[in-house]
Formats: structure tokens, sequence, C-alpha cells
């Protein structure tokens, strides 16, 4: 324009722009939306020759998730999430060597473990004309785990609403405090603290394409062992820090979009691990998306791993079985169907997940016998109004 | 890229609505242009005066309860933008004013008596609804029409579903009220034709557009000429009088709802003024006065760029 907008043009211009239908996407929801999800995940079980005695049935988890999205005025919205777990089966509790000399599995007490986990969290967002701020706080329980969690977030928009800058911070206190902890001389109560910061900036890059990059840092401080293990001695304090970059891409022509998304990781237990992703949203008829993802992850051993618990080493040195903690690469591979019906979204997601220490692209010393594999199916339903 | 132009033409808002659209696969352009005529449809069906089972007739039914009526956010945005549009007109725009249409019948050149119109310019005034959090609280008998907002609100949503689905060339016009997607394919403007409100089937203005949105505001169809004196449709609230300025506007803004607001505020004011409030704004703009004189400026290659 050549001449400057009058003041008037420049008021009226902030009221039409604030209107839900011209905003960007980061706006208040003008619809409550409900949505239910239940998922199972299940591990397979353990092989005769990985675990000799007991039992060998790994962790079969059912998990309710229920979210309510409204907006509870023009700028601000409520975000009200619970979940429930229930989750049965048996964890790894020590590790042996076998008669020809390979380690194997001792899984938990035969009758296994029955838990159930219960969380309730509500949130808020602000949104102000040029991004949003925004806080949860939260609440979740088990038989022997309490963790209570707060979070913050900003975001702003930047150059037309090309590039976004987000800020976040959490913390989280936890109580530990195991079931059956005397019979089998474990800790009777412990805790922990976890604090995190994250920065990213998105970035539109043309109408078809975006690229988002983030750091987070992690700060865990206090128990971090594992109760349950026979022998599991890990420092009081992590630090981790992760990177993460995006790349989003629409094929007009192909009416599907792309995602790819990579991930380095590190801590000072000494894991390193990077995680490739990609997904692929299949736009099939008006109402109807497939979404088929794979993902390869890798990571190298915490320098405290053991495959064989050593149960004669000082108790004041750092030792832990814990397959998590062990040099090992996962691939996975999922299908999710989506259906739009009106006010309705039915998702159908189905994922194989298969652990082993040769897909690391790290040296592995020592490879873990307690790896898993497992499925996940859920399905979910949202309903707007 | 071999880029087709779908167009798909259909009955909204009670006007004549159109979208055109490039894209590659035709189907998808079809595809694309149902999401934006639903998004039409259900502002349409929403915000419509003559629907009673819209939300305007929810919202004026409950003139009168002194616990008032809880509303959403995308209503709430309509009612800040109307606050504002009253603010800078003084006055004059004002979405409460659609009472006097129970008296002034634009099908019928009819001239209501002084007495009727004096009684309803009493229930007209933005300034008397008031607030309670997310709750409207209209006195008993109020009126409100978004009639002046929501098919411009319309054509630059439908815009804005059409970029999120990645549309870069199209264009939305409902009644009127255009609201473009970038420009046509090699960067050609979109020619929009401005009706001659004495001769609608007539053009009175080329304007072509690059980006953003084009509103029009005027005597067109709906007006009468009584003894000699022509009634426009546009009801000035302080009077309860038709207003006497220019006889059509149209602007060219970043948004078609912006260049509504602007456009039906020149029609609002005195004609000398109405053309002072168009050339402040800066924009491009054609307004035809009283006497049939047609005043332009800057009609070609019109590229309104977002404010901040």
């Amino acid at each position: 324009m050549a001449t400057n907008p009058s003041p008037s043009l420049i008021a009226l211009s902030a009221t039409a722009l604030a209107l839900p239908g011209i905003t960007s996407a980061d706006a208040p929801p003008t619809q409550s939306t409900i949505s239910y999800k239940f998922s199972n995940y299940a591990e397979d079980d353990l092989s005769r020759s990985e675990a000799p005695f007991g039992d060998l049935e790994r962790y079969d988890i059912d998990v309710h998730q229920f979210q309510f999205i409204t907006p509870i005025d023009s700028s601000f919205s409520l975000h009200i999430d619970a979940n429930y777990e229930s989750l049965t089966g048996a964890s790894p509790w020590f590790t042996s060597k076998g008669v020809n000399g390979d380690p194997i599995v001792n899984l938990s007490g035969a009758s296994g473990i029955r838990d159930r986990r219960s969380e309730f969290s509500i949130g808020t967002k602000y949104y102000l004309f040029n991004g949003s701020v925004g806080g949860n706080i939260g609440y979740s329980e088990e038989d022997d785990y309490r963790s209570s969690y707060f979070g913050l977030t900003g975001e702003r928009h930047f150059n037309n609403e090309m590039t976004t800058v987000s800020l976040g911070f959490s913390y989280s206190s936890d109580a530990i405090f195991p079931t059956d902890a005397e019979v089998f001389n474990r800790v009777i109560s412990e805790d922990k603290r976890s604090t995190s910061a994250i920065i990213s900036v998105s970035q539109i890059i043309s109408q078809v394409s975006s690229f988002q990059i983030a750091l987070g840092l992690t700060e865990q401080s206090g128990f971090l062992s594992d109760p349950y293990k026979l022998k599991d001695i890990r420092p009081d304090n992590r630090t981790q820090i992760a990177l993460t970059n995006s790349y989003r891409h629409f094929f007009i022509n192909a009416n599907a979009a792309w995602h790819v998304n990579y991930r380095y990781y590190h801590d000072d237990f000494g894991i390193s691990s990077h995680t490739f992703d990609m997904r692929w949203y299949q736009n099939l008829r008006q109402s109807i998306q497939l979404v088929p993802s794979v993902r390869f992850y890798s990571q190298s051993a915490a320098s405290f791993f053991t495959n064989v618990d050593n149960f004669v080493k000082p108790a004041d040195e750092y030792q832990s079985s814990d397959h998590r903690l062990s040099a090992f690469g996962a691939f996975s591979g999922g299908l999710s169907f989506v259906a739009n019906l009106g006010s309705w979204t039915a998702t159908l997601t189905a994922e194989r997940y298969v652990s082993n220490d040769s897909y690391s692209a790290y040296k592995v010393s020592q490879p873990s016998t307690a790896l898993v594999r497992y499925n996940r199916i859920s399905v979910g339903l949202d309903y707007t109004f | 890229m071999n880029l087709s132009l779908k167009r798909f033409s259909f009955q909204a808002m009670g006007s004549y609505c159109e979208i055109q659209i490039y894209n590659e696969s035709r189907i998808n352009a079809k595809r694309i242009i149902r999401k934006l005529a639903s998004e039409v449809r259900r502002l349409e069906q929403k915000y419509s005066r003559y629907r009673s089972d819209s939300l305007v007739a929810e919202i004026n039914h409950s003139a009168g309860n002194k616990l008032g009526i809880k509303i959403d956010t995308e209503t709430k945005a309509l009612f800040d933008h109307a606050l504002n549009c009253f603010e800078q007109s003084k006055g004059l725009f004002d979405i409460t004013t659609g009472i006097l249409n129970r008296i002034w019948d634009f099908q019928s050149p009819q001239v209501p008596k002084q007495a009727e119109i004096d009684r309803l310019l009493p229930l007209i005034g933005f300034q008397k609804l008031s607030w309670r959090k997310s709750r409207l609280i209209m006195p008993a008998n109020m009126e409100i029409d978004f009639g002046g907002i929501v098919k411009e609100y319309a054509a630059d949503a439908a815009a804005k579903l059409a970029r999120r689905l990645e549309v870069q060339h199209g264009l939305v016009n409902l009644g009127g009220d255009f609201a473009v997607i970038g420009a046509q394919p090699k960067n050609q403007p979109w020619s929009v034709g401005v009706a001659d409100p004495n001769k609608p089937d007539n053009m009175m203005a080329k304007i072509e557009l690059l980006d953003g949105g084009l509103a029009s505001s005027g005597d067109y169809e709906r007006s009468f000429v009584h003894a000699g004196k022509r009634y426009s449709h546009i009801l000035n609230p302080k009077t309860g009088w038709p207003c006497t300025g220019l006889r059509a506007v149209s602007v060219a803004a970043n948004l078609c709802t912006v260049a509504g607001s602007l456009a039906t505020i020149a029609m609002l004011k005195d004609e000398k003024a109405g053309l002072d409030w168009i050339r402040e704004s800066g924009l491009s703009a054609v307004a035809m006065t009283s006497d049939g004189r047609i005043e332009g400026n800057r009609l070609k290659n019109v590229k309104s760029e977002a404010l901040e």
C-alpha cells in the first residue's frame, strides 16, 4: 500500500484477524471435544531358553485415556485429561548365568505383578494476538508410585506467522514406596525430582513444507534405581539432552503428507541414542486417512550396565541389568486408519515393535537377554460438539 | 505443473456464491471446494437472521432474560469485531439496527411514519448490550443481526481453509464479497467486476486482485424510489432513516471482513465524509456518489498486505 494505513483500518484489522475462521492454526478451540482411546500393549512372552525358571509372561497393559477440551471464553481453553492403566505380568527381577554361561532372565515372582495407575491433569491455554501461554498441573498414582507435576508453555509467532518460537518448562516430584518392601528387602520409601526445559523453533518453508528443531534438557535427581530388581544401583543424578528435528511435506498430487523426524539423545549415564521415524498420511477419500509409519531406534549402553548381576560387587558401585540401559536397537512399524464421520472421528492403530541387541548401531559388549517385543493396538473415538 | 481451474457455484447466505480453485487434480479440487462450501453453509446456518434454528435467533430470543445467554468463542469474536466497527464509525455501524427492517420493507416502496420509527429507536444501540463473563445480556425486545459482517467473514474463513488445504490459487465469491487465495497462476490478477447500482448487470469498475479481499456495499437491488426520493436499505441507527450519502462503495483490503466493514461505514457516512473515510484508509477503492459520479483509486494489481 502506498500510504500508511489509517488507525481505523488497523483497528478493524485487529478484530477481524482475531476471528477464529481467519486466525491461524494456533487458535482457541471453538468447539468442545471429548475423546476416548483404548490401547492394549502386550509384550511377547519370553522363551524357555531365555528364562528357564518361573513365569514367562511379561507385561500386558490396558490403557484407557479420556480427554476433554473446551473453550471457556474467547481467549481461554481448558484441557482435562484422565488416564487409567491396568497392568499384569512380570518384569525382569535379576539376571544370572545359565549352565552354558549365557545370561538368563529371572522374572519377578510367580504370581507376577498386578498394578493400576490413575492419572489426572488439568491445563489451560490463554491465546494472545501473536501467540499463547499455557500451564498444566497433574497427579498420578499407582500402588507404589505417586507423581505430582506442573508445566508452563509459551509460544510466539513472528514473521507473519511463518516462524514460531516455543518455550516450555516442567517439574515433577515423585514418591516411590515399593510393595512387599520388607519381605524382599527393598527400599521402603524414596523420592525423585525431574526438571525439564525445552525450546523449539518452527519455520514454514513453503506452502507445502515446514521444519522444526527442538532442544530439550532434563535434570533428574533422587532415587533413580529400580527398587524391584534384586541388585540395581544407579547414580542419584541424571542429565539428559535431546535434539529433535522434524520435517513435513505435503504432496499435492498424491494428496498426502510426509512427516520425518530425527532425534539425538545423550545422558550422563553414558547412553546415546538415535531415533529416526517416518509417517505417511495418505488421504484416501474425503473422510478417510491411512497412516503407515516406521521407526528405527538405536542406543548405546549405560556405563554401568551388566547383563549378569554381580552380587559380590560392593553396594556403592553402580550396576544395573535393566534391559533399557543396554545397547540395543529396535524397529517398529505401524498402521493407523482414521475415519471422519461428521462430528465423530474414529482411529484404529496397530503397531509391532521388536528390539534386539544385533540391531544396535553401537558396539554391544554385553547383550541384554530381556529385550522386549510387543504389539500395541488402540481404538479411539472423538466427538466434537 | 499442469493446473486446471475448477469452478463451483451454489446458493448460500441469500446470494449467488462461487468458488474457483486451481489444482493439479480435479478430484482434489472438487473435494476442497466441497469443504469450503460446507464452511460457508455452517456459518450461514449459525448466523442467519432468517432461520429460526440459528444461533442468532436463539440470541434474539434471549433478549430480556436477566441471566443472558452463553456465547461461544467464535460468536464472541464477531461481537468484538462489531464493537470495533461501532466505535470506529462513532455509532453508525450498529448490529442492533436490524430491528428497523420490521417497518422498512424494501420490497414495496412504502415510507414508514415517523411515530413508528420513534417507537423502535430506543431498541437500537450496541452500547445497551452488556456482558457478564461469556454471557451476553440483551435488553428486552432488542435484536442483533450479523448481516453486515458474516458474509465477509465466511469468505475469509473459506479462503483461510483453502490455504490450510494447500490451495495456492483460488477465489471465493459470496454474493459480491470476495476473498482470493493468491493470484491466478503466472501471477495474473483476478479481475473482479463491481456492479453499477443503477444497472446491476453493468460494471461500474473493474478491480484487479492479487491477494486479499474485496467487499461492496451499496444500493444494489434492495432500495426504492418514492415520490422522487431514493431510499437505500442501509439504515442510520441514530435516525432510523436510510442513509443518504454514497450510492455504492467497494473496498479491497487484506481481508474481506475488513473491506466490508470499511465499505459499510463509508456508506453510512455523509457523502463527503464517506469519500474521505475511504481515502484516509489508503486502500484501493471505488465509489459512486449520489449524482452518479464514479471515484476510484488504484484499481490495478491490488495486493493487500496483511497488517500486523
